[in-house]
């Protein structure tokens, strides 16, 4: 079973740290980012690694592809054009149009640190986790947010 | 590739990381750690990134040129021999290790010069201010907590002493939270009870809990001080009443353009931890101790042309933020070390020095002592504070002189001082956010000012919209951000970004003590169209 990044909502206290912590590998370009979901709350946002993408679909170069055994979505930056259909076509909205080495950035879970994502090892109160997917939280996320905390901001 | 396992230098909260130089330095998080668990704060993780910053300074700068390390070191001589030691000041800030301190001390000393400055402002470090009898608090009381009361941003303060306080707060029903903060803080959606006060009013309402707590303390009108701060008599009966849930700690923080009463706010934090029996501990971003003056007689010496060179050592450079002492343009010597190339021609000295992150040190955290190594050799063409003092003048470490705790009667005394005379402004009140992001602006240009839903229909603004923020030290353009988080009559923007802090007035009470109060501001629409990042200037 694949290891996926999982929130949990009443324990991010919006610190961006896992935003800084992918900026700090990457050299300036978040792969993950702390942004407005449906324009109600700030969010950490990230790749959701979907079982049948459409931003592999999108792109014209076949550069972006799905590792079917791991189920990481992964991108070959040294194939990219940097056309932004990737971004386009993404419908959370994670991958950044603001291209400032002109080719797409893309969550590829960190495949070069076995211990897992960057942003999940930062977190400094473990709202993001990687887990695997059987082990992720049964609870209405929700439910447990409004009745924990009931001064909870949003924005 | 060699991989270094360091102690985080950017706050007091000791988090370990390790930051491997290679093609480019990339942080790693050691799960080992006994403070954090490998878990770093955005400031922590930006750490690689400070080692090879293209802005670093290379070499010493006169006037904004170019110049080698022996004439950068006649200059210093020459404002050695010009001035006689009672023109001369010599200022401290942070940045510095506490062994660097302790030489600055020895410099002065062997100069016979009693100028000897904390240039370090922030509120925070009015923390090093204790009250008799309160006790630190360790990591295992907050680990243990079943009541917390937190004052101010702490979370933002320093996020990865967070994790253990939303640990506490979750594992238990019964676990209270209580916060106290003038807008509605992330760390405030964690909260039971949120004592949503008047900007700048803390104080009062924790000398009210006090008073609450112990009956006896003398002089104190608790509705009065309620009502000082903005809320009910009963939501201060019902966090007094939350303090006696269990063992726990006070935990406080400032941030700039938040408190106007710094050292009060200190105190009195302490007054409640005193009186609940909890041990007490003040969240900043470092602590650096008192000098022989206060900033706020500096700039009088300085205005009176009384000081005639200034050597400045460490961070919060005076020129790059000319805000901070506009009289530096009447000395004739200003000789001051920089880890960064400032952003225009300054006038005088400028020296690059080893960042933190270069140096070996044994520091303070809030959870005790730390070691920290040297992650990359020094910055080429820098040297430390240590070796250019050593070139000037043979110096010996002189320790610091501890400062003597307060006493009740003096916190009372000055509580009752600052109620007399505090006037809360008409019309909106700008307040500052300081948050855990990145160093010298590495992450943020906070362009956003926070604006509450319902009164932007007043104002007349919209999500986006850019304003025209002015005050009555400086003015700025921003974007508007609606959130909740801020009440009707209050805007909030980050303090971070230098040029965001001109909006707010630099003040000194009578001790000479620097505080970055709330201030009153005019809103109004921009006629340009708006901007992803803003511009502000002083008002001369």
């Amino acid at each position: 079973m694949a290891k996926r990044l999982a929130l949990r909502l009443d324990y991010c206290i919006g610190c961006r740290a896992c935003e800084a912590a992918c900026r700090s590998r990457f050299k300036g370009e978040a792969r993950i980012r702390y942004g407005e979901t449906a324009t109600t709350a700030l969010l950490p946002m990230a790749c959701r690694h979907c079982t049948d993408p459409l931003c592999a679909a999108a792109c014209p170069f076949e550069v972006i592809r799905r590792d079917e055994a791991t189920g990481v979505v992964f991108q070959s930056s040294f194939h990219c054009v940097g056309c932004r259909s990737c971004a386009l076509a993404c419908p959370f909205g994670v991958i950044d149009t603001n291209l400032r080495r002109r080719i797409s950035q893309k969550c590829s879970l960190c495949d070069d640190r076995p211990e897992g994502p960057r942003c999940a090892a930062t977190c400094p109160t473990g709202a993001l986790q990687f887990v695997e997917e059987s082990e992720l939280p049964e609870k209405q996320v929700g439910v447990a947010l409004s009745a924990r905390s009931p001064n909870w901001r949003r924005g | 590739m060699s991989a270094v396992r360091t102690t985080c230098p950017f706050c007091l909260c000791g988090c370990e990381s390790v930051v491997t130089a290679g093609y480019q330095y990339r942080m790693e998080y050691p799960a080992d750690a006994r403070v954090n668990q490998g878990r770093l704060c955005p400031r922590g993780n930006s750490a690689s990134l400070v080692v090879d910053h293209p802005k670093r300074l290379a070499y010493p700068l006169l006037d904004g040129r170019e110049v080698s390390w022996d004439r950068a070191m006649s200059y210093c001589r020459d404002a050695l021999s010009a001035s006689k030691p009672e023109e001369l000041a010599i200022v401290y800030s942070r940045g510095l290790t506490d062994a660097e301190v302790r030489l600055v001390r020895g410099f002065a000393r062997s100069q016979g010069v009693s100028n000897l400055v904390c240039g370090y402002i922030e509120p925070g470090n009015c923390f090093v201010r204790r009250l008799k009898g309160v006790k630190a608090a360790t990591l295992d009381d907050v680990r243990t907590a079943k009541t917390m009361l937190l004052v101010g941003d702490v979370f933002s303060t320093s996020p990865v002493a967070a994790g253990p306080m939303v640990e506490a707060r979750y594992k238990d029903r019964r676990n209270r939270l209580i916060v106290i903060d003038c807008i509605k803080t992330r760390q405030a959606g964690f909260a039971h009870l949120f004592l949503q006060v008047k900007p700048g009013t803390e104080p009062f309402a924790l000398v009210g809990i006090a008073a609450l707590l112990d009956r006896a303390l003398a002089g104190v009108d608790v509705a009065r001080f309620a009502s000082l701060s903005g809320i009910e008599q009963q939501q201060l009966e019902q966090a007094a009443a939350m303090l006696g849930n269990g063992p726990g700690f006070v935990g406080s923080s400032m941030s700039l353009g938040r408190n106007a009463y710094p050292v009060l706010h200190s105190l009195a934090s302490q007054l409640v931890a005193l009186k609940a029996g909890m041990p007490f501990t003040g969240f900043a971003e470092a602590r650096v101790s008192e000098g022989e003056m206060s900033f706020g007689q500096l700039r009088q010496a300085a205005g009176e042309e009384r000081v005639k060179s200034l050597f400045w050592f460490g961070g919060m450079y005076p020129y790059s933020y000319p805000e901070l002492l506009p009289e530096a343009t009447k000395l004739e010597h200003r000789v001051a070390t920089s880890i960064f190339r400032p952003e225009r021609a300054i006038p005088g000295l400028v020296l690059p020095v080893p960042s933190e992150l270069e140096k070996e040190s044994v520091g303070h955290s809030y959870w005790g002592e730390v070691n920290r190594h040297a992650v990359a050799a020094p910055c080429s063409g820098s040297r430390t504070v240590g070796r250019i003092l050593g070139e000037l003048a043979s110096v010996a470490e002189t320790p610091e002189k501890p400062l003597p705790a307060a006493g009740v009667e003096e916190a009372l005394k000055m509580a009752a001082g600052a109620a007399a005379t505090h006037v809360p402004g008409p019309g909106p009140v700008l307040v500052g956010e300081k948050k855990a992001i990145g160093i010298g602006g590495l992450y943020e240009a906070e362009a956003d000012v926070c604006v509450n839903p319902t009164a932007a229909q007043g104002l007349g603004v919209v999500k986006g919209s850019c304003v025209v923020l002015t005050t009555r030290t400086g003015t700025g353009e921003f974007l508007v951000h609606l959130t909740d988080a801020v009440p009707a009559g209050v805007l909030s923007i980050g303090v971070n970004r230098h040029g965001n802090r001109v909006l707010f007035p630099l003040e000194f009470d009578a001790a000479g003590t620097a505080a970055m109060p709330p201030v009153r501001v005019e809103v109004r629409r921009s006629a340009t169209a708006p901007r992803p990042a803003p511009k502000t200037k002083a008002i001369a």
